[in-house]
């Protein structure tokens, strides 16, 4: 497989870290709210800086991610609020029942953050991979599910989980650096969809990783002539149904781009907030293909949820369109 | 026979009627209820009139199973008043002395480490017990709990395990041996106490010997699954069951017989 060149509107800014913009907000939410409690299973990067304020307030569950749930769910029960940090496919599996069991269940207040969900962990192989993440979590009774699109988005809803302490969430955290999208992705309220940009003849819905994707595909389109609307959708659940409604408007065309298999993610919630009298709806999703060796970049591409695949989509659907016409 | 002999005696043929209603697990229930007689009314610091008293130590019954074991200790003890027919078969939360829903295997070590080390957190001079099947430490994650207990030295953190040797498929040796098991636990950086788990005396005098040392602490507690009634004493069958006439008839005269 060839090596994709990162997309051209990307490349003024240097791609940031998740990882890195986080762990001084979360040493900071610490500092400040006593109620807090860090841990990590293999998690530390996200604490650095909780460890060097004041090494009490982070708790290292060594590789156990198992055992890392559940004391999170005693110190719940005990009136703290812990965050939880570990990577995606590791946490979301090999934890599974302890998130629903012991924190969702009893609906306690634990911030789960997985780092590397999707395909971030790339040429690291499938062990590594966790694009079942969004559908394992969405199943979770009670479960807030968010999958920020670059830094300043999950900067954005971590601030927002740990200033309102009601139940457990999960936020997708990716593995490395990720492009960095236009300010208006991240400084709304990250609960409901975000419009980056205004177009009548289709709505790009994307989440995570592929929101990048989705503005490559709206600039792509531009040249096709037609006109795409992005919008970002960083809240899964609960899904901001009524917003996604009035966003798709008039056009005649959703497409949606998830990082994600289709069960519990953006696709089917889309599908279902319009209904069968909204316009038409296309969901791009991952499958359970094995992978190639390949990069993040172009493991998107291999599943149909890079910006070329979202083009493709809006451009076969007016074609098909028009020879019907 | 001594008030907290008694008190057993009671509990157990509390189970053993709810047995003549229902199939519960009753076999894990009988082999628990000395220990937790010996918990209730010499170990733990709580307030008979207040269960949720915010201060009182805190019990996790890890082998959900054995539930009912619990229920009819709280209800012998005033805790819990509702018919315990109707409370669900593993712990849940909203009842009365339960402190967390437990049930699936292998998660109380876990949540009583993470209740302990919280409580130390808050400076709470709170102690946390919790209660082990033996069948159930075939789960991996407790020995993760057990290594994570003994490395934050969680002295406030007492495991006792019913050691009654049989699972629901067998003995445990033959299912899969846990032997020498004092020995994984002292590796693992606990320390350890056995007694007899049905001599409520002697359950009470090890859990406090245990607790004058540093770091977590286990007790194994050599018990008989089904104790108290004859015909299931033993015997894996009764791992879950229900009584049928004759059975509960049985079970009642062996019970009232050690009055």
């Amino acid at each position: 497989m060839t090596t994709t060149s990162i997309p051209p509107h990307h490349t003024s800014i240097p791609p940031q870290s998740m990882r890195a913009a986080l762990a001084p907000v979360l040493a900071a939410a610490v500092d400040a709210d006593p109620s807090l409690i860090a841990l990590g299973a293999d998690g530390r990067a996200l604490f650095t800086q909780v460890l060097e304020q004041d090494p009490r307030r982070y708790v290292d569950a060594g590789i156990a991610e198992a055992n890392l749930v559940g004391v999170a769910a005693g110190l719940a029960r005990a009136g703290l609020r812990p965050v939880a940090a570990a990577m995606a496919p590791f946490l979301v599996r090999r934890a599974n029942e302890q998130i629903r069991l012991d924190v969702c269940v009893p609906g306690l207040p634990v911030v789960l953050l997985g780092v590397g969900g999707g395909f971030g962990y790339g040429p690291l192989g499938p062990t590594h991979h966790a694009p079942d993440d969004i559908t394992l979590m969405s199943a979770m009774p009670g479960m807030r599910v968010y999958c920020p699109a670059d830094a300043a988005d999950a900067v954005s809803v971590v601030r927002t989980l740990l200033a309102d302490p009601s139940g457990p969430a999960y936020v997708r955290l990716s593995a490395r650096p990720d492009p960095v999208l236009p300010a208006a992705a991240s400084e709304s309220d990250p609960r409901g969809p975000r419009l980056l940009r205004d177009g009548d003849d289709v709505l790009v819905l994307a989440t995570g990783r592929c929101v990048a994707e989705a503005l490559d595909a709206a600039d792509g389109l531009a040249a096709d002539g037609v006109a795409a609307a992005v919008a970002s959708v960083t809240t899964l659940h609960p899904f901001p149904a009524t917003a996604i409604r009035e966003l798709a408007g008039r056009r005649p065309l959703v497409v949606t781009a998830a990082e994600s298999l289709a069960p519990g993610g953006l696709g089917p919630s889309t599908a279902e907030a319009l209904g069968r009298r909204g316009p038409a709806v296309i969901s791009l999703h991952t499958d359970h293909r094995y992978p190639p060796v390949a990069a993040h970049q172009d493991l998107l591409r291999f599943y149909g949820v890079d910006g070329q695949s979202i083009r493709s989509a809006v451009l076969s659907y007016r074609n098909r369109k028009t020879r019907e016409a | 026979m001594s008030n907290v002999d008694e008190l057993a005696r009671r509990a157990r043929l509390r189970v053993v009627e709810l047995a003549a209603r229902k199939a519960i697990h009753l076999g894990p229930a009988l082999s628990l209820i000395d220990v937790l007689v010996a918990l209730y009314t010499s170990i733990l610091r709580r307030d008979p009139a207040r269960p949720d008293w915010p201060d009182r130590d805190l019990l996790v019954l890890s082998k959900g199973h054995g539930v009912y074991g619990l229920y009819a200790v709280l209800a012998e003890l005033g805790v819990l008043t509702q018919d315990l027919n109707e409370l669900p078969g593993h712990p849940s939360d909203g009842i009365p002395g339960i402190e967390a829903a437990t049930g699936a295997l292998g998660h109380g070590l876990s949540l009583a480490s993470g209740l302990a080390l919280g409580a130390r957190l808050a400076g709470k001079d709170r102690r946390v017990y919790v209660i082990t099947g033996d069948g159930e430490l075939d789960e991996g994650s407790n020995w993760e709990a057990a290594q994570f207990a003994a490395h934050h030295r969680l002295g406030n953190l007492v495991a006792v395990v019913d050691r009654n040797r049989l699972q629901q498929e067998g003995d445990t040796e033959e299912v899969c041996a846990l032997e020498p098991l004092a020995d994984k636990w002292r590796a693992f950086g606990w320390r350890v106490g056995e007694s007899d788990g049905h001599d409520i005396t002697a359950v009470a005098d090890a859990v406090t010997a245990l607790e004058a040392g540093d770091g977590p602490a286990v007790l194994i507690a050599h018990t008989t699954k089904g104790r108290g009634v004859p015909f299931a004493e033993g015997d894996p069958a009764w791992h879950m069951g229900e009584l049928d006439a004759a059975q509960r008839r049985i079970a009642v005269a062996a019970l009232t017989a050690t009055a």
